[in-house]
C-alpha cells in the first residue's frame, strides 16, 4: 500500500505540472495568435477549460494524499492527540463516502450518459465522456488515499512530517499539516 | 413541515456540524449538499446532478484567471520583488514620524496588489519589516498588527482573485473589469486609514522618524521597483481597455513575472516544476472549494432560498439601513470562522438579490462584501492572515490581539463608509465607463 501511495503521488505530481504548463502555454498562444498573427484560434479556450477541470479534480485528490485540504480546525485543536487521531480517521471515511457516492458513482453515471449520447465538444471535437472521466478517476484516487490514511499506523505519522510553519523570506509562507493537526492553508490565494 | 424548510434545516445543520467536526470545508459543503439533494430527488439522479454541477461549475474560462494569478504571484515572490517594494516605500514615506509603520502599510499594499495574495504580502513584507521596526523601538506585536491589517488591502486593490470569484457568484451582474476598478479607492482608503491610526499611535508612543532619503536615492529605488509596478499597469490597463480578458491578462502576467525572475537571476528553469506544483496545489484548494460551493448554490436556487430570504428580510425589516447593517454584521460573523472563497460563493446568491431589490449596485456590494470578509481574515478563531502575520513576526497570536483591536476597528469604520457611500466604490468605474 505504501508503495502504491508513493507511486500514485509521484505520478499525480507530474501530471499536474504537465497539465498546468499546457494550460499556461495554451492561453499565451491564444493571446499571441489573436494579436501577433491576427488569426484567433478556436480550440484554445475549450482546451484551457477542460484542463482546468482536470487540474482542479486531480489536484483535489493530490491534496487528499497530502491531507492538505482547507479545514476549520479551531474546535478540533483542543482535542487530545489520541482523540484527534481517531477523529481524523473518521473524517477520512466521510471523505471516502463522498468520493465513492458522488464522484465515482455519480460521476461514473455522468460519463456513461455522455458516452451513450455520444456528445463531443464543439471546438476540439473530443468526446465529453473523456473530459468527464476525470471525475470517477479522481474519486477513486480520493477513496484510495482515504483508506491509506485511515488504515495507517498511528505512530508512523504523515508522509510530510518535516513540515511545520515554514517561513522563507520572498517565498510564500506555507503552514503545512503538522503531525496530526491539519492546519489552515494560507496558500489559498483568495485570502 | 414543508420539504423546503426541512431541506434548509438539513443543509445548514449538516454543513455546520461537519465543519465543526473538522471535515475539510470543500467536503463539508459537498456532503451536506448531497444529503439535501437525496431528500428531494431520487438517488442516482441526485448524485449525478451533484457531480455534474461540480464539474460544469468550474468549466469556465473566466475562472482560469485564478490559477494563473496564483502562479504569477508565486513567480513574483520567487523573483524577489518584496525587497524592492520595501525600499521604494521607505524612500517615499520612511522619513515621517512613525515612518516604518507607514513603510509597512505601503509595502504591503503594493505587494498585495502585485501578488494578489494577502498571505504572501503578510509573510513577505512582515518577515523583513518586523526586525527593522524592532531595531527602531517598535514592539513586535505592534508591527504584526500593522502588517496583518494592511496585508488585506491587496484583496481589494486589483488584480484580486476574490473579486473574480465574486463576479462569478454574482451571475455576471458585476463584471471583473468594473470590480477591479471599483476596488482601488476602498483599498487605498483602508491603507490610508491604517496609516492615520499608526501616525496617532506613533506620536503618542514617540516612535522615531526614519532617515531622510535623498532625491537621487528615491529615484534609484523607484527604478528598481519600476518593472514590478509596470506589471500592474499592463494587467489592469489591459483588462480595462479591453485588450484582453482577465484570464489572458493573468497568462501575460505569468510570462512577465517569469521573465522578470529570469532577468533578476532569482528564478532558474530548474525551479519551474516545483513552482508549478505549488501553484497547482493552491489552485486545487481553491477550485475544489469552488466546485462544491457551486453545487451548493445551485441547490439554493433549486430550493428558492434566495427568494425566500429576500421576501423574509424585506417583509420583516422595513428600513434599508437596518438591512445593510444586518447583512454586514452577518458577514462579519461569517468571516470570523469561514474562509473567504466559500463565504463569497455561498452568501452572494443569498444576499445579492436582497440588496439589489433595495437599489444597491452589484459592484458596490461586491466591494462591501470583500472588505467585510477581509476583517474576518484578521480575527480569531479562523483568521488566516492573523496566523501567518503572527507567525512571521514570531509572536503569539494571543499577544497580537490587543494591539490589533484598534486597527480592526479602523477597518470596520472604513467598511461603514464604503457601505453607506456608494460613490467611494462607484465613481472610478463610472469615470472609466466600465
Amino acid at each position: 500500500m505504501q508503495r502504491t501511495y508513493d507511486i500514485l503521488m509521484q505520478v499525480l505530481g507530474y501530471v499536474l505540472v504537465v497539465i498546468f504548463s499546457l494550460m499556461v502555454v495554451d492561453v499565451l498562444w491564444q493571446v499571441l495568435s489573436r494579436y501577433a498573427l491576427g488569426a484567433p484560434s478556436s480550440f484554445t479556450e475549450e482546451f484551457a477549460r477542460f484542463a482546468l477541470i482536470w487540474v482542479a479534480l486531480l489536484g483535489a485528490a493530490y491534496l487528499n494524499g497530502l491531507r492538505e485540504h482547507l479545514t476549520m480546525d479551531f474546535l478540533t485543536r483542543k482535542l487530545s492527540p489520541e482523540k484527534l487521531e481517531r477523529r481524523q480517521k473518521n473524517i477520512e471515511w466521510w471523505m471516502f463516502g463522498f468520493a465513492l457516492v458522488v464522484m465515482v458513482v455519480g460521476g461514473g453515471n455522468l460519463v456513461l450518459t455522455t458516452l451513450t449520447l455520444g456528445q463531443a465538444s464543439p471546438a476540439i471535437g473530443v468526446p465529453l465522456w473523456v473530459v468527464y472521466s476525470v471525475i470517477p478517476v479522481s474519486g477513486a484516487l480520493v477513496c484510495f488515499f482515504s483508506v491509506y490514511h485511515a488504515m495507517r499506523e498511528t505512530d508512523s505519522g504523515l508522509p510530510n512530517e518535516r513540515l511545520d510553519l515554514t517561513v522563507t523570506p520572498n517565498h510564500q509562507t506555507t503552514i503545512q499539516p503538522n503531525n496530526q493537526t491539519s492546519s489552515i492553508q494560507p496558500n489559498n490565494l483568495s485570502s | 413541515m414543508s420539504i423546503e424548510l426541512l431541506s434548509i434545516l438539513v443543509l445548514f445543520f449538516s454543513f455546520f456540524a461537519l465543519l465543526a467536526y473538522g471535515v475539510p470545508v470543500a467536503y463539508a459543503i459537498g456532503i451536506s449538499t448531497t444529503a439535501t439533494m437525496l431528500l428531494n430527488i431520487v438517488t442516482l439522479p441526485a448524485i449525478t446532478t451533484v457531480a455534474q454541477r461540480m464539474t460544469t461549475g468550474i468549466d469556465s474560462f473566466a475562472l482560469l484567471a485564478i490559477p494563473f494569478f496564483i502562479l504569477a504571484g508565486e513567480l513574483m515572490n520567487r523573483a524577489g520583488i518584496a525587497g524592492r517594494l520595501i525600499d521604494l516605500a521607505k524612500s517615499l514615506v520612511g522619513s515621517l514620524p512613525g515612518g516604518l509603520a507607514y513603510v509597512n502599510v505601503l509595502a504591503a499594499m503594493l505587494f498585495g496588489a502585485i501578488s494578489g495574495s494577502a498571505v504572501a504580502a503578510a509573510s513577505a513584507i512582515g518577515s523583513v519589516m518586523t526586525d527593522r521596526m524592532e531595531a527602531e523601538g517598535y514592539p513586535r506585536t505592534f508591527s504584526a498588527a500593522v502588517n496583518i491589517t494592511s496585508s488585506t488591502t491587496g484583496l481589494l486593490i486589483p488584480p484580486s482573485n476574490v473579486l473574480i470569484v465574486y463576479a462569478l457568484a454574482s451571475g455576471g451582474t458585476a463584471s471583473v473589469a468594473a470590480l477591479f476598478i471599483a476596488g482601488y479607492v476602498p483599498g487605498i482608503l483602508v491603507g490610508l486609514a491604517l496609516m492615520a491610526l499608526a501616525a496617532v499611535m506613533a506620536k503618542k508612543r514617540g516612535f522615531p522618524p526614519g532617515d531622510r532619503i535623498s532625491f537621487s536615492e528615491l529615484f534609484r529605488n523607484f527604478g528598481r521597483a519600476f518593472l514590478s509596478l509596470l506589471m500592474l499597469v499592463i494587467i489592469v490597463g489591459g483588462i480595462v481597455a479591453g485588450v484582453f480578458t482577465a484570464t489572458e491578462a493573468a497568462a501575460v502576467a505569468i510570462a512577465y513575472a517569469g521573465g522578470l525572475g529570469f532577468a533578476y537571476g532569482t528564478i532558474k528553469v530548474g525551479d519551474l516544476p516545483s513552482v508549478l506544483l505549488a501553484s497547482a496545489r493552491t489552485t486545487a484548494v481553491v477550485m475544489f472549494l469552488i466546485a462544491t460551493s457551486i453545487a451548493m448554490s445551485w441547490l439554493f436556487s433549486f430550493e428558492s432560498i434566495p427568494a425566500l430570504m429576500t421576501g423574509f428580510l424585506l417583509d420583516t425589516v422595513s428600513n434599508p439601513i437596518a438591512i445593510f447593517i444586518l447583512i454586514n454584521v452577518t458577514l462579519l460573523v461569517v468571516g470570523t470562522f469561514m474562509d473567504m472563497t466559500p463565504a463569497v460563493l455561498i452568501f452572494t446568491p443569498i444576499f445579492l438579490p436582497v440588496v439589489v431589490a433595495l437599489g444597491m449596485d452589484p459592484v458596490h456590494f461586491g466591494i462591501v462584501m470583500v472588505l467585510n470578509l477581509c476583517i474576518g481574515l484578521c480575527t480569531p478563531p479562523v483568521g488566516t492572515i492573523l496566523f501567518v502575520g503572527a507567525g512571521v513576526a514570531q509572536v503569539s497570536v494571543a499577544d497580537v490581539i490587543r494591539p490589533l483591536i484598534p486597527f480592526v476597528l479602523v477597518m470596520v469604520g472604513v467598511l461603514l463608509l464604503v457601505t453607506f457611500f456608494p460613490q467611494i466604490s462607484l465613481w472610478l468605474p463610472a469615470l472609466f465607463g466600465v
